[in-house]
C-alpha cells in the first residue's frame, strides 16, 4: 500500500523581506499503483511538490503521507532512511555518478542495506536487466547515450524496490525515440511491477502515457483529468 | 568498509589532482620528518652528554683560543680530576663536500674522559706512538675506503692552522661505541694529537694566540660539584686578559647549536609552517572536490545517505590523501635522511651528531600529523556536505 496523500500543503520561501508562495494549500491523492503526470507552466511549483513528496524538501505547513508513513513528521535522519527504502527518484539530467560504472551506480543505494557484496551485485544486475542494459553494466556514464543513462538512473531508482517512483521531467533532455523508450519503461514499471509513479513533465505526449494528468498553476492544482485505465492492467501483474 | 571503493574511485578518477596533492603533502611530510629527525639527533646527543664533564671555552666566542697555561690552573681546582685540550681543526679532506668533523685532542687524557669511544687496545697503542696518527670513525673509513696505515692530508679552513700548508696523517685506529652507548657516539669524527698541531704551527708568523686551547674538557670527581667547579674556573680567570666560560657538556653542546642559530626553534617554526602548508593544500583539494560534487552529494542524500554518512565519506577521502602522503613522505625521509650529512653545508652542522636515521617514533609522529591535518582540512568541506540541503545543491548545479 503506497497511496500518496498530500493535504493542504503550503510551501513558502522567504528571502529578506520578500515571501514567495510557491504552493498554496495543495491537496492531492495518488492511489496505490497509479501513474500521475504533473503538468504546468515553468515556475508553477511542480518540482517543489515532487521534492516534498519524495521527502527531499520540507513543507511550510500541511501534511504528506506515503503509505503508512507521515513523511512530514520525520526527523532528518529518519527521513533519509525512509527515502532509501520507499522512494525512487529520477532526475531530468540523470545525475549518475561519473566515476562509477553503470552497475556501481545502480548498486549505490544498496550500500545502505545489510546485503552482502554479492547480493548487492546480483540485485543491481537484475535492475539493469529490467531496464534492458545488462550488457552495459561495466560502462561508465560518459560511454552511454542520454537515453541509456536515464535507464541506468531508473535502475538505480528501483533497485531497492521502492513502492513509489517520482520523476522530474525524465524525458526533458531526450530525443523523441529515447523519450519513448523511457516512457515505455515507466509504463512497464507501473503495470508489471505496480510502482506508484508521479511524473512531472512539460511534454503532452509524455503526460498522455499516464493514467491521470494534474495541472499545477500558480501554486494551485486544477481539477484532474482522468484517462481511461487499460482494462488489461491486472492481467499483466507479475507476482512479487 | 564498503564505501571505500567509492571514495578511492574518486581519487583515482581525478588522479592528476590527487597525485599533485599527495606529492605536495608528501614533500611537507618529508620535511617535517627530516626536521624531527635532526631535532631528535640534537636532543639525543645532548642527552648523551655526561653530567660529570665540563667544557671551558673563551668567554667571548668559541672561535677564540685560550692560553695553554690555563690548563695547569684549572687542574689545580678542587674537584677537577682531569683536563684535556680539544681544538676544532676544521680540516678539509679533498673537498668541502666530503667534510667530516675533526679535532686535535690531548689524546691520553681525552680518551680517558670519553670511555664511550672505544678503540681496540693495539690500535690505541699504535695511535699514541705515532705523532701523525689519527683515529677515525667507521663511517669515514667506509666512505673513503680508509684502512689502518693509510696516509692522507688535510688542510684547515682556519688561516693560522694552515700556515704550513696541509698536514699529513696516518690512520692508526678506527673507533666504535661502547656497548649501549651507540646513540651518543658520532661515527664520522676524526681525532688526532693536539701536540702535532701545536708543534706544526707554533712560532709561525700570524699564528699568535691560535697556538692555544680551543676548549678545555674537564672531568669531575663528582657530578654534584659541577656548579661549584664552573664558578671556580671562571672566577679564577676573571681578572686575566682572557676570561673563560665554563658549562656542562650538555649546555656546551646546546650552546654550540645556538652558534649556528637558534636551530631547534627555527626547525620547530619551519615544521609548523610546513604543517600549515599541508593543511592548506588538503583543504584546497577537498573543498574543490566537494564544490564540484555538489550535485553528486545531493544525489547521494536523495538516495538516502544521511548527512553524517556523507560527512564521513568526505573525511575518508581526506584521510586517504593523508595516509598516502604520510606513507610516501616518511618513506622518502627514510631513504634520504642518511644522505643529509653528505650535503656541503648540512655536513658541517650535522656531522656532529650520530648517523641520522628516521626513528619509529618520529615516523609515527609525522605520519599521524599528516593524517590528523588532512582530517582537519577535510572537516570544513565535509561539514558543507553534511549541512547542504538537497534542493539547494541540485538547483545550483
Ligand atoms: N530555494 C528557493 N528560494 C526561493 N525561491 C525558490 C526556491 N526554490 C524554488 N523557488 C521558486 O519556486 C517557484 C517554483 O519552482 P519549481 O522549481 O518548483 O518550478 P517548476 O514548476 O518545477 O518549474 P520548471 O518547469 O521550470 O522546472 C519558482 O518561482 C522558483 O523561483
Ligand atoms: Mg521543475
Amino acid at each position: 500500500m503506497a497511496t500518496v496523500q498530500v493535504e493542504n500543503v503550503r510551501k513558502i520561501y522567504t528571502r529578506d523581506t520578500q515571501t514567495i508562495v510557491v504552493l498554496d494549500g495543495i491537496s492531492l491523492e495518488v492511489p496505490d499503483g497509479e501513474f500521475v503526470a504533473l503538468m504546468g507552466p515553468s515556475g508553477s511549483g511542480k518540482t517543489t511538490l515532487l521534492n516534498l513528496i519524495a521527502g527531499i524538501d520540507r513543507v511550510t505547513s500541511g501534511m504528506i503521507r506515503v503509505g503508512d508513513t507521515t513523511v512530514t513528521g520525520l526527523s532528518d535522519a529518519a527521513l533519509a532512511q525512509w527515502r532509501s527504502r520507499h522512494v525512487g527518484f529520477v532526475f531530468q539530467f540523470y545525475n549518475l555518478i561519473p566515476v562509477l560504472t553503470a552497475v556501481e551506480n545502480v548498486e549505490l543505494p544498496l550500500l545502505l542495506t545489510r546485503l552482502t557484496k554479492r547480493q548487492r551485485r546480483e540485485r543491481a544486475l537484475t535492475a539493469l536487466r529490467i531496464v534492458g542494459l545488462a550488457d552495459r553494466a561495466k560502462h561508465y556514464p560518459r560511454q552511454l547515450s542520454g537515453g541509456q543513462e536515464q535507464r541506468v538512473a531508473i535502475a538505480r531508482a528501483i533497485v531497492t524496490d521502492p513502492s513509489v517512483l517520482v520523476a522530474d521531467e525524465p524525458t526533458g533532455d531526450l530525443d523523441a525515440a529515447s523519450a519513448e523508450d523511457i516512457l515505455t519503461l515507466l509504463d512497464t514499471l507501473n503495470r508489471d511491477f505496480r510502482k506508484t509513479i508521479v511524473m512531472v513533465t512539460h511534454d503532452p505526449r509524455a503526460a498522455a502515457r499516464a493514467h491521470v494528468e494534474r495541472h499545477l498553476d500558480k501554486g494551485v492544482l486544477a481539477a484532474s483529468v482522468e484517462r481511461h485505465v487499460p482494462a488489461s492492467r491486472d492481467a499483466h501483474e507479475v507476482p512479487a | 568498509m564498503k564505501f571505500l571503493p567509492y571514495v578511492l574511485q574518486h581519487l583515482r578518477r581525478s588522479w592528476i589532482r590527487t597525485a599533485s596533492t599527495v606529492a605536495g603533502m608528501a614533500l611537507c611530510v618529508f620535511l617535517i620528518c627530516v626536521l624531527q629527525t635532526v631535532l631528535a639527533a640534537i636532543e639525543s646527543s645532548i642527552a648523551g652528554a655526561s653530567p660529570s664533564r665540563l667544557v671551558t671555552r673563551h668567554a667571548v666566542s668559541l672561535t677564540f683560543n685560550m692560553p695553554l697555561a690555563y690548563k695547569a690552573r684549572i687542574q689545580a681546582i678542587d674537584g677537577v680530576d682531569r683536563v684535556a685540550i680539544s681544538n676544532w681543526f676544521m680540516g678539509v679532506y679533498r673537498d668541502m663536500k666530503d667534510f667530516f668533523p675533526n679535532f686535535a685532542v690531548e689524546s691520553e687524557d681525552y680518551f680517558a674522559m670519553y670511555p664511550e669511544i672505544r678503540v681496540p687496545p693495539d690500535q690505541m697503542q699504535a695511535y699514541l706512538q705515532d705523532m701523525q696518527g689519527a683515529l677515525i670513525g667507521p663511517d669515514i673509513a667506509r666512505k673513503h675506503g680508509f684502512r689502518i696505515g693509510d696516509q692522507f692530508q688535510m688542510e684547515s679552513v682556519i688561516p693560522p692552522y694552515r700556515v704550513r700548508g696541509p698536514m699529513t696523517f696516518v690512520v692508526r685506529g678506527i673507533y666504535g661505541a661502547a656497548p649501549g652507548r651507540e646513540g651518543s657516539v658520532n661515527m664520522t669524527t676524526m681525532y688526532f694529537h693536539y701536540r702535532y698541531l701545536y708543534e706544526t704551527i707554533q712560532g709561525a708568523e700570524g699564528v699568535g694566540d691560535y697556538a692555544g686551547a680551543g676548549t678545555f674538557n674537564l672531568q669531575l670527581r663528582d657530578p654534584d660539584l659541577a656548579t661549584a667547579v664552573m664558578r671556580a674556573v671562571d672566577t679564577n680567570f676573571e681578572n686575566s686578559d682572557v676570561q673563560t666560560k665554563t658549562e656542562t657538556e650538555g649546555a656546551f653542546l646546546s650552546g654550540f647549536i645556538s652558534l649556528v642559530g637558534n636551530l631547534a626553534g627555527l626547525l620547530g617554526a619551519v615544521g609548523l609552517a610546513v604543517a600549515f602548508t599541508i593543511l592548506l593544500v588538503t583543504a584546497n583539494t577537498m573543498s574543490m572536490a566537494v564544490r564540484e560534487r555538489r550535485t553528486e552529494i545531493a544525489v547521494l542524500k536523495t538516495l538516502g545517505f544521511s548527512g553524517g554518512r556523507v560527512l564521513a565519506l568526505v573525511m575518508i577521502e581526506a584521510a586517504a590523501l593523508g595516509v598516502l602522503a604520510g606513507a610516501l613522505g616518511v618513506l622518502l625521509a627514510q631513504a634520504l635522511v642518511g644522505g643529509l650529512a653528505d650535503l656541503p653545508f648540512m655536513g658541517l652542522l650535522l656531522g656532529n651528531f650520530p648517523a641520522l636515521r628516521v626513528s619509529p617514533p618520529v615516523a609515527g609522529f609525522t605520519f599521524t600529523v599528516a593524517v590528523v591535518l588532512s582530517l582537519g582540512a577535510g572537516f570544513v568541506p565535509a561539514l558543507t556536505a553534511y549541512r547542504g540541503r538537497i534542493t539547494e545543491m541540485l538547483r545550483h548545479a
